[in-house]
């Protein structure tokens, strides 16, 4: 114990500003649709293979249901369905990402995982402002981060999970629409 | 950061120990609250804990706990220095009792993080109050000798402190040889001392109960050993030379001198005629008490020394309690048990995998050996199952011991003679099971007191001879745990409730009062605002609350009944799931879909034919069967379910009565029986209606668990 105290408070004296000193500046990639996306690694607890899902009814689209996973009961949510993009197979590439957002474990689906990169605070952009509502992911993506040549849209994963205020206030726009459609 | 996770902590342990010294104080007093007094064996105990809870609530610095603590120490440390005659007993357990209440609604405040700000004055001023009045029934000078004694401790707290300035003394004090009673005047020399000291011995110790002290005195002298800031004009201004004390000798002297206590035969006294006498018999009464030395290091400040007292001393005692083995116990989050719960659902679940594993079915392996290792393992991982299942279980006995001190409560407020009797206290239910019965079982019991049991005038009269008796009994059968409160009262009025009910309109005015079975008539009483009693009281009103008891009862899957007698007592028995976490289920299928529904609600299952079937223009479906006609409800239309059988004659129906209402549910197979352990639907998900929960199947797949009241709705 006191050894690793120790070895503690060396990192501490080292890196006083930060605690997660290996963990800083890391983003688990993965890609999802034509893009590349980051979350910071923190956030990240396990990544599984694709498991049999129980659906839930009544529920949104994006929550596909329910995964067993050791034991634990989680959610997992489809990342192209909550970015509003069109369905994808499920493979046997695809892979459900666990993530833990201040004690929300929830699963999200990918496509693929790509691999963990660092990406330094300069290299990460603001997220360009196109007009507003033009792009439902633009509120889920809170900076552009440059890795070489490539960019990786960093996720704010509380967003991805908790804000669906507008995305239900949209959806309700969106039926009303159609049943206006409908009714022409 | 550390640091604040000590004191967490620290404050965890101190509010878990000092909750468990509670509840076991309460069980001590309770126990022998019919008695005459405390044996001594409770007293040393109380002593103890409240000792103990001092100590801890000092550290934690919790002053209102500390000080009322420190008050009932003071009782009952008196109590066991002086045993004095005449202790209004049940006094003195409404007084601890009193303590008891407040230290545990302070720790209440402090684990919700609130800060304890209960003000202890008004019970302290009791206690002084009850002290005095102890000592006063003691007569003579004895209220000095206790109070001296027990404020001592008070300063060894200080003491460690305080030294750097302090100096030592050894104090010889010769009475003159008439006096009478030397103890109590020499305890009248500590009591003066007490104001200056900041330790204090003496020899001999026991000179507040043990009259032979005085002889001692007189032949030895009284030895003080002090330990204060003052010199020796000071102490000897203090003890003064009176009428009966002829000569005072005071010696200063080393702190390790000092802890060595009388035992030192260092201290060369100045040559006078009374002291060279009393040091020689002083080095003569080492010889002679021999069983002194061995204890005197053991006092270290701080310490209290319980002495057993010799035979001849003991009062009358309590009932001899037989001594009950305490079982060890560590207190463990429940999350991590949860955690160990799901971890073995997930080992059996892998077991299965890899014993029944494809790779095994390849023709022509010998797996002789293999078997018996994976029965080996079976069988372990099953027991491991029942342990951790039994780790959720708790036995009622701290409910019950609460009832008990509510039955004391309300009959002493009530001047009512009540016996309170409890059967099966050991029977163990689910700890979420014991947590929601509290409330209900304590509104039962009150009301039993209040009202079950009539007042002892109104027993009198109506002949009955044996005192009032509640009954609190516990049993399991058929997997569920009868709780049942009983009382020897006057028992439900059948022709009261019934005039009620009719006053209220509850009954159909065609049917008459015999068209009603007791039973029927009975549960009139826990419909909300039905109350026969003529006057409300304090605790309860018959009737009132008893509809929240059934509501809180059936919130977990439990039911109430009512018996009664007229003029010989009720009964009133609460049936209760053993536990919440596991349910007897039926699996079946819809689609793709896997569901679970509790077997209990399930009234059958029926294979249907088309031409049973009737639809209504808009589109709602109802069945006859037998010549009642259900409504229908089809799971997988009803959820959007994929792949689900249309046609009724593929599938099942079943026959569900929750709450008077009867529905047919039609799924499109049944798989089999189940227990299944009940896990929540993660809160990520919103709640979906005629949904409760979720489970794991054996395969580890998830099934979802119906609600059939959501369904209804």
């Amino acid at each position: 114990m006191d050894e690793i105290m120790e070895q503690k408070r060396r990192a501490e004296d080292l890196n006083v500003s930060d605690e997660h000193d290996a963990q800083k500046g890391k983003y688990m990639t993965f890609k999802s649709g034509n893009e590349y996306f980051g979350l910071k690694i923190q956030y990240v607890n396990e990544i599984i293979g694709f498991q049999a899902i129980t659906a839930i009814p009544e529920t949104e689209d994006y929550i596909k249901g329910l995964i067993n996973l050791r034991g634990k009961i989680i959610p997992v949510i489809d990342v192209r369905l909550r970015f509003r993009q069109p369905p994808f197979e499920y493979n046997d590439r695809t892979c459900i990402i666990v993530i833990d957002v201040k004690s929300t474990v929830v699963g999200l689906i990918v496509e693929k995982i790509a691999e963990v990169v660092e990406i330094r605070e300069e290299n990460i952009l603001p997220p360009p402002s196109i007009g507003r509502g033009d792009k439902v992911q633009n509120k889920y993506v809170y900076g552009i981060g440059k890795v070489g040549d490539s960019v990786k849209l960093l996720l704010d994963p509380d967003k991805l999970l908790n804000d669906d205020d507008m995305s239900v206030l949209e959806q309700a726009g969106e039926m009303n629409n159609s049943e206006e459609v409908d009714d022409k | 950061m550390a640091e604040e996770f000590n004191t967490e902590g620290m404050l965890d342990i101190y509010l878990f120990e000092n909750q468990q010294l509670l509840e076991q104080l309460q069980e001590m007093v309770l126990e022998q609250k019919d008695a005459d007094c405390f044996d001594e064996d409770s007293i040393n105990e109380i002593f103890r804990t409240m000792h103990t809870i001092k100590g801890s609530s000092g550290i934690m610095m919790f002053d209102n706990i500390t000080a009322i603590s420190h008050k009932l120490e003071d009782v009952f440390y008196y109590l066991r220095e002086s045993h004095p005659e005449h202790v209004p007993h049940v006094k003195l357990v409404e007084h601890v009792l009193e303590v008891e209440d407040f230290i545990s609604g302070e720790l209440e405040k402090i684990s919700n993080g609130d800060t304890a700000d209960g003000d202890p004055k008004s019970i302290i001023k009791e206690l002084d109050a009850f002290l005095d009045m102890l000592k006063n029934g003691d007569g003579e000078d004895a209220p000095q000798l206790a109070e001296n004694v027990h404020e001592e401790p008070k300063q060894f707290y200080i003491a460690p402190v305080a030294t750097d300035a302090s100096r030592f003394y050894k104090v010889y004090v010769t009475f003159s040889p008439d006096t009478g009673m030397a103890n109590i005047r020499a305890y009248k020399i500590v009591y003066a001392m007490k104001e200056i000291a900041e330790d204090l011995l003496y020899f001999p110790e026991d000179i507040i109960s043990d009259e032979s002290s005085a002889e001692v005195i007189m032949k030895e002298g009284f030895k003080i050993l002090l330990q204060a800031q003052c010199s020796e004009e000071d102490i000897r201004k203090i003890i003064g030379i009176g009428y009966d004390i002829q000569a005072v000798d005071i010696y200063e002297c080393k702190a390790d001198e000092f802890l060595q206590g009388f035992s030192d035969p260092e201290p060369q006294p100045k040559i006078d005629l009374e002291s060279s006498v009393e040091v020689i018999e002083a080095r003569a009464e080492k010889e002679n008490e021999p069983e002194k030395k061995p204890a005197k290091p053991q006092i270290a400040p701080g310490d209290f020394v319980i002495k057993s007292k010799e035979p001849g001393k003991q009062k009358k005692l309590a009932k001899d309690k037989p001594k009950n083995e305490k079982a060890a116990f560590i207190s463990v989050n429940v999350q991590k048990m949860d955690q160990l719960m799901d971890l073995i659902g997930e080992l059996v679940i892998s077991e299965s995998v890899v014993l029944q594993n494809p790779d095994l079915k390849v023709p022509g392996l010998n797996l002789t050996n293999f078997n018996k290792a994976a029965q080996q393992m079976a069988k372990i991982s099953t027991d491991l199952q029942n342990v951790i299942m039994s780790m959720r279980m708790v036995p009622l006995t701290t409910l019950f011991q609460k009832m008990n001190r509510i039955v004391f409560d309300v009959s002493r407020k009530l001047g009512k003679d009540i016996e309170f009797e409890m059967i099966g206290e050991h029977t163990e239910v689910d700890k979420n099971i014991s947590e929601n019965i509290s409330d209900p079982l304590m509104h039962m019991v009150r009301n039993a007191v209040d009202h079950g049991i009539e007042t002892n005038e109104e027993r009198k009269e109506s002949g009955k001879k044996e005192k009032g008796k509640v009954t609190l009994s516990a049993r399991t059968e058929a997997g569920k745990v009868w709780i049942s409160v009983t009382d020897n009262g006057r028992g439900l009025e059948r022709h009261k409730i019934l005039a009620k009910a009719r006053k209220q309109g509850i009954l159909d005015d065609e049917k008459p009062d015999s068209a009603y079975t007791d039973k029927e008539v009975f549960q009139f009483i826990t419909l909300p605002g039905f109350s026969t009693n003529e006057k409300v009281t304090e605790y309860s009103g018959r009737g009132v609350g008893m509809d929240v008891v059934v509501q809180n009862i059936q919130a977990i899957g439990g039911s109430l009944e009512i018996d009664s007698i007229a003029g010989m007592g009720s009964t009133m028995s609460l049936k209760i799931p053993l536990t919440l976490a596991i349910i007897d289920g039926i699996v079946l299928e819809t689609g793709t879909s896997s569901f679970v529904v509790e077997t209990g609600v399930i009234k059958e299952f029926v294979n249907v034919k088309e031409d049973m079937m009737i639809h209504e223009p808009n589109g709602e479906e109802y069945i006859m069967i037998r010549g009642e006609c259900y409504p229908v409800l089809r799971l997988g239309e009803w959820y959007g379910l994929k792949e689900y059988r249309k046609s009724v004659e593929d599938g099942t129906m079943l026959i569900f009565e929750v709450e008077g209402k009867t529905i047919c549910l039609f799924v499109d197979r049944l798989v089999g029986k189940q227990e299944i352990v009940v896990k929540p639907i993660p809160p990520y998900v919103k709640k979906v209606k005629g949904i409760s929960g979720c489970t794991q199947l054996g395969d580890g797949s998830i099934a979802l668990i119906l609600d059939p009241v959501g369904l209804i709705e």
